[in-house]
């Protein structure tokens, strides 16, 4: 025997055989239970009798499951956020206030491009309605405008549907005429039929495929017309360059009358002209254009901003806009001013208070909340230039899907790098385009809303409005503009800044803490034990199938090789083994019955040298408290 | 028998305990428990084990105390509330709206004719006293009637103790130098005034009213439902114009909906018959527009002074209580509301008192007739209908009735107006009823922003004047003016939901976890181990039953043999035989214990522990079945 297998089977004969080394997957796990830091497993080795040992065996996996399913719960609820709200009192800053009239250009020096349209759109009200104009009062007859003649009013008309049978009567020549197409919102006002309302629409078609038509129907008149008029606005609109909108909108001075802020006046000069597509002129007030933002250090009406504005009711368009007065938004410098759709309104001849209160939000963003933090990683452009919000996200969609699927922009909205807006000469197809993609749109099916996410953190102004008649009827100077004035008054309401923000609920470390607190509830155990069950359960195991499989391989080969019958030595290895360890005890352990029963011993003497008996011999086995009865049985 | 068969063998296969005396089990328990503490209480030496002794018992009760803290902790259900703000797709809110008077006058005012010639008379009396005689003898006579029910009276209240009360029909001198002249109403129970209650006003005006909207109803009262939704404003005279985002609406989108105070209310989007209607963006252009006539010059002039029309946003399938969380809208404005949806979710119980839908609670919901769900003012109002119905015989005219009961009227139930101030103001009746009616664990408020502009402008009021009066009365006249048409624009703010939700601030797996946590730190334990404490308790129960059993047995055998065995061993020596692996019971020589039972006469006693076991087998012969 060569020296060195000399020494290996020395040490393995004095080391004691545990662990791994164990020849049987039994005797492994006899070993983890009685070795094993965790609770309850040792308690199936050490119990005596089937009906303990199986509750036992009960208990502990019902208590691995409850680990597994606490732990899960732990984990599942890992992400949640906790809510704080912090009030402080601050000097707090001023927001941008942008102020717009309601009607975007004034009607007089738009007559140029206006008088076709609005002829034909007296036209229709006189057909439709025997409206005519000719009692009106101080307003400007349009008459004598010139027509520059444009025909395509009369390719999208006006129709009245006398009812539902498919015909129409056309605004211009009055001649009836058959509606071919489909017809759009079948479900709401296409059941009017039976009424003695006419309905009146209009009907948009595709111009490549003039059988391809959307109907359009309003279940009044007024819609009707002003949706009509509006498309057609668009269109010529869409053909004026910027420059000449901003002229023929309305000048500061036009708008702004006095200001105050903080008790101290102010002019033109602390509001920013920004040119809004649908309200024409608007003016930021402290739009921190000039780097500096206003601040107040006192809430109260007295020191917000005040200001009274000059509408002109007299130059309105009578068509595009209905009601009278001004639209102001309060915002951050930052954002983009939705002025059509959030906008507040302020009447005319009324001063209009209008409170606010601040509240900061922050949300988490992944993976607790599904917000955009920046809006860059949402895969929609921002078509405009300031920071990301909801609103500017949708809008931004909406455009770019218009400039993808009809060519070109629509004229509410900033234009895409390399677009232009629409307008019936170059695109003549763009209002079936855009009413098509518009209903998808509001359908949610352009998937806009899905790309879309909230921003993470935002500023919300609160607003309380309230209104008081203004000027007094004691002022007689003003008396005669009075239907033409507003006063409008910006202020804090207090200083309170209100912060809500959301903080993970926990941490790492609460984690951590909780999972040991489950794993050491049910069985004791600690990451050790974890480690511990990997070992045994996994690297330990799979050694001894290996093994096995490995000898039985070995003796397989051996048996073929020799093509004789061996005899059986595993038993005797097996025998063997068990001498020289002390792990390997008997499979039942003697419990006091057995041991009383079975005198194994005696009645079974090995055919070899029998092995010491005496329970002294096992100290090293857990089972010291058996020992009065072991021995007495080697006494019998 | 067989019950008791199994019964012992249950018990027997639970006897394999660990030891058979008190002190051998402690001892075991101590060594192989698997809380840290015990086992060092018999390893170490004397002063040691003092040591540990105190240790372990002052970690237990450290445990145990922690443990009290953590399960009161639990036990108190202790809410945190998440709140998050941002924009979703949301259900668009209902929205009712009503015209702010019920009934047309021209419709009504063939029944409200009487009332009004004594209003206008008690008016003229109240404004000009002095000359209340010409005026009275030149119009018709009133039919005095309604009035004897419930008079309007003048309170002189200059002598606070004794104030001067006149009818003021009946007094023709009327207080024309009274300073203080109070309008007042009175409602007596009985035709005898010993038993009357008088409501103050200061204005004559209020009184007035308050008057008329009393007797107006109870007449009104008597004309059946349909009558009265006749009388009301149609929905195609009301709902001019109708979009809802881009889509147009008309008046047969409106579910009708009648409100003993406005009349005929419509209700957009209630969901009652088809899907709630989605909004996914935010700004007026996607919201709901709405264009309504009142026509405010067919107003009934003495019941509502207010004009404009009502209207309420509240959740689906929800009852519209409009008078309670209606607001008003202008004539001859635009009125555009931004709204923001608050919600507010609840843990239901244990966490805090509120309600699903409104079945736990003891008040039968009356408005489920209309098939909405529960609110607590639906629950409030019911449960006050419930005690009018009971108290004064009928139901009033604001709230559903009850089955089987009828609305009061001035004929049939002469008191009732007594009985119903009576008990609206009684405190105890409304507590009960406060006390009875649980929140709803899911409350939805919509916050409004309003803003107001003038509509229709200047410019463009001729057409659209024009316009809705051709459409509504195919007339080329212009029938509407600005008093009567409204503008309304619904739509969700840019951010639409505020959300307020509590959730648990202690879970069972919390409490779990820090019951754990706590045991483990300062014990080392699981619940493991507290399940072998309780096999040890078993067992030592097992050991007492055993001792009895040979204890009486001993007794017996005292008895018959009158013969007592020798001293039983001393404690020291079974803790040694414990210890002492290697003491021996031969050296304390003849052992016999009283649990033993006495030998066979002629053989010796054994002195073997292991025959200890030998009060078992008595017991049964199981125990080969369990020993291979």
């Amino acid at each position: 025997m060569a020296p060195g297998k000399k020494i290996t089977a020395r040490i393995k004969r004095t080391l004691p055989v545990k662990g791994p080394q164990a020849p049987t997957l039994s005797e492994l796990m006899r070993w983890y239970c009685l070795n094993t830091n965790t609770h309850g497993c040792r308690r199936i080795v050490v119990s005596r009798g089937r009906l303990r040992r199986f509750i036992w065996i009960l208990l502990t996996l019902s208590a691995v499951g409850l680990i597994l399913w606490q732990c899960a719960e732990l984990l599942m609820n890992y992400y949640s956020a906790s809510v704080s709200v912090t009030v402080q009192f601050q000097k707090l800053p001023f927001p941008a206030v942008t102020i717009c009239n309601i009607n975007p250009y004034k009607y007089s020096s738009m007559k140029d491009y206006l008088s076709e349209l609005d002829k034909e759109t007296k036209k229709a009200l006189e057909t439709f309605y025997g409206f005519s104009e000719g009692k009106s009062k101080v307003r400007r007859s349009v008459d004598e405008w010139n027509s520059t003649g444009s025909d395509f009013f009369k390719q999208i008309p006006l129709l009245k549907f006398e009812d539902f049978s498919k015909t129409a009567t056309d605004l211009r020549s009055g001649q009836k005429r058959k509606i071919e197409g489909s017809v759009f919102h079948k479900d709401s006002s296409i059941v009017n039929s039976g009424d003695s309302n006419d309905i009146i629409g209009f009907q948009l078609c595709d111009a490549n495929n003039s059988s391809e038509c959307a109907l359009y129907t309003f279940s009044s008149g007024v819609n009707a017309i002003q949706e009509w008029y509006k498309l057609h606005y668009m269109n010529i609109m869409a053909q004026i360059p910027l420059e000449t909108k901003e002229k023929l909108s309305y000048s500061a001075d036009d708008l702004l009358l006095t200001c105050f802020f903080d008790g101290l006046s102010c002019d033109k000069r602390h509001f920013t002209r920004f040119h809004h597509p649908l309200h024409g002129n608007c003016y930021t007030f402290n739009s921190g254009e000039n780097g500096t933002i206003l601040s107040t250090s006192t809430g109260g009406s007295e020191y917000g901003l005040q200001v009274v504005l000059y509408i002109d009711e007299a130059d309105y368009n009578p068509f595009l806009v209905t009601s009278t007065g001004a639209k102001i938004i309060v915002h951050d410098q930052n954002e983009y001013p939705f002025i059509e759709d959030i906008g507040t309104e302020i009447e005319t001849a009324a001063a209009t208070s209008i409170g606010m209160h601040f509240t900061r939000s922050r949300k988490l963003s992944k993976p607790y909340s599904d917000c955009t933090e920046t809006g860059a990683d949402i895969p929609v452009e921002n078509l405009y230039n300031k920071s990301y919000s909801l609103q500017i996200c949708l809008h931004s969609c909406f455009q770019k899907a218009m400039v993808d699927s009809c060519g070109c922009a629509q004229y509410a909205q900033p234009l895409p790098a390399g677009a232009e807006y629409c307008n019936y000469k170059k695109n003549p197809n763009w209002m079936y385009c855009y009413y098509r993609l518009h209903e998808k749109f509001v359908k949610e099916q352009l998937g806009c809303q899905q790309i879309c996410k909230d921003a993470c953190s935002f500023k919300e102004w609160a607003l309380t409005t309230s209104i008081a008649q203004w000027p007094s009827t004691v002022l007689p100077s003003v008396s005669p503009l009075r239907t033409d004035l507003a006063n409008l008054m910006v202020f804090y309401k207090d200083l309170n800044e209100r912060f809500i923000s959301e903080n993970p609920a926990n941490t790492l470390v609460i984690l951590l803490s909780n999972f040991g607190g489950q794993l050491g509830l049910w069985m004791s155990c600690s990451v050790v034990c974890v480690i511990e069950i990997v070992e045994v359960f996994f690297i330990d195991s799979l050694s001894i199938v290996m093994r096995r499989q490995w000898q039985k391989a070995k003796k397989w080969w051996n048996d073929r090789k020799r093509e004789r019958p061996g005899k059986p030595p595993q038993a005797d290895n097996l025998e063997r083994q068990c001498h020289d360890n002390p792990v390997c005890i008997d499979e039942d352990l003697p419990t006091f019955n057995t041991a009383l029963r079975l005198p194994l011993p005696q009645d079974n003497p090995l055919p070899r040298t029998p092995p010491p008996n005496y329970s002294t011999l096992r100290l090293e086995t857990a089972f010291t408290e058996q020992l009065p009865d072991t021995l007495e049985v080697g006494q019998h | 028998m067989n019950l008791k068969k199994y019964f012992v063998r249950a018990l027997h296969r639970l006897q394999k305990g660990p030891g058979y005396t008190y002190k051998e089990l402690l001892v075991w328990y101590c060594d192989n428990t698997n809380t840290h503490g015990p086992k060092r209480i018999i390893k170490e030496g004397p002063k040691k084990k003092l040591i540990w002794f105190f240790l372990t018992l002052l970690f237990a009760s450290l445990v145990f105390w922690q443990w009290g803290i953590l399960i009161n902790t639990y036990l108190s259900y202790n809410v945190t509330s998440s709140l998050s703000i941002g924009f979703k797709t949301m259900k668009f809110p209902a929205v009712t709206v009503c015209n702010a008077n019920p009934f047309k006058y021209s419709e009504v005012k063939h029944l409200l004719k009487e009332l009004d010639r004594l209003i206008e008379a008690a008016l003229e009396r109240i404004l000009q006293p002095a000359l209340g005689n010409s005026s009275e003898n030149a119009s018709p006579p009133l039919d005095l009637r309604l009035w004897h029910q419930i008079p309007l009276v003048l309170i002189d209240e200059h002598d606070k103790d004794n104030p001067v009360i006149l009818d003021i029909f009946e007094s023709n001198q009327a207080a024309g130098g009274n300073q203080t002249t109070v309008g007042n109403q009175t409602a007596c129970s009985h035709q005898g005034s010993d038993n009357c209650t008088y409501r103050n006003f200061t204005s004559a005006a209020q009184a007035v009213t308050e008057w008329y909207i009393l007797q107006s109803t109870s007449i009104l009262s008597k004309v059946p439902l349909q009558e009265r939704i006749r009388m009301g404003y149609q929905a195609e005279d009301m709902i001019l114009a109708c979009l809802y985002g881009a889509e147009p609406c008309n008046y047969k989108n409106f579910t009708q909906i009648y409100h003993p105070d406005h009349g005929n209310c419509y209700i957009f989007n209630w969901g009652m018959d088809e899907e709630a209607l989605n909004s996914s963006n935010p700004g007026a252009e996607f919201g709901l527009k709405l264009i309504l006539d009142i026509s405010q010059q067919d107003y009934i002039p003495y019941l509502s002074s207010a004009a404009g029309a009502r209207l309420m946003l509240h959740q689906q399938k929800s009852f519209p209580f409009l008078k309670d969380q209606g607001i008003y809208a202008m004539a001859g404005t635009e009125t555009s509301i931004g709204v923001l949806v608050d919600e507010l979710e609840r843990m239901g119980y244990p966490y805090s008192d509120c309600t699903n839908n409104g079945s736990d609670v003891p008040v039968k919901n009356l408005y489920s007739q209309y098939n909405t769900s529960y609110s607590i003012q639906a629950c409030l109002r019911s449960c006050f209908q419930n005690h009018m119905t009971e108290i004064c015989g009928c139901g009033h005219y604001m709230f559903p009735l009850p089955e089987g009961v009828n609305y009061c009227n001035n004929e049939d139930n002469p008191g009732w107006a007594y009985c119903y101030s009576s008990l609206r103001s009684s405190i105890t009746h409304r507590q009960i009823c406060i006390d009875s009616c649980k929140e709803t664990c899911n409350d939805t408020q919509y916050k409004m922003t309003i803003s107001m502009a003038d509509w229709p402008s200047e410019a463009s009021e001729d057409w659209i004047f024009h316009i809705l009066s051709y459409e509504r009365d195919m007339s080329t006249n212009v029938t509407l003016d600005r008093n009567g048409i409204i503008k309304l624009n619904i739509y969700f703010q840019e951010y639409n939901y505020r959300t307020i939700s509590e959730s648990a601030a202690t879970t069972i797996v919390w409490l779990l976890s820090s019951l754990g946590g706590q045991f483990g730190f300062w014990m080392g334990g699981s619940v493991l181990c507290l399940i072998e404490f309780g096999e040890i308790i078993i067992d030592s129960l097992w050991i007492t039953v055993i001792n009895v059993i040979s204890w009486c047995k001993g007794l017996k055998q005292k008895r018959a043999q009158a013969r007592s065995p020798a001293a039983p061993p001393t404690v020291s020596e079974l803790v040694e035989a414990h210890t002492n692996l290697g003491f021996q019971h031969e050296d304390a020589g003849a052992l016999p214990r009283d649990e033993a039972l006495p030998p066979e006469p002629g053989t010796p006693p054994p002195n073997y522990d292991s025959l200890r076991v030998q009060p078992l087998d008595v017991l049964g012969p199981d125990s080969d079945a369990e020993t291979e």
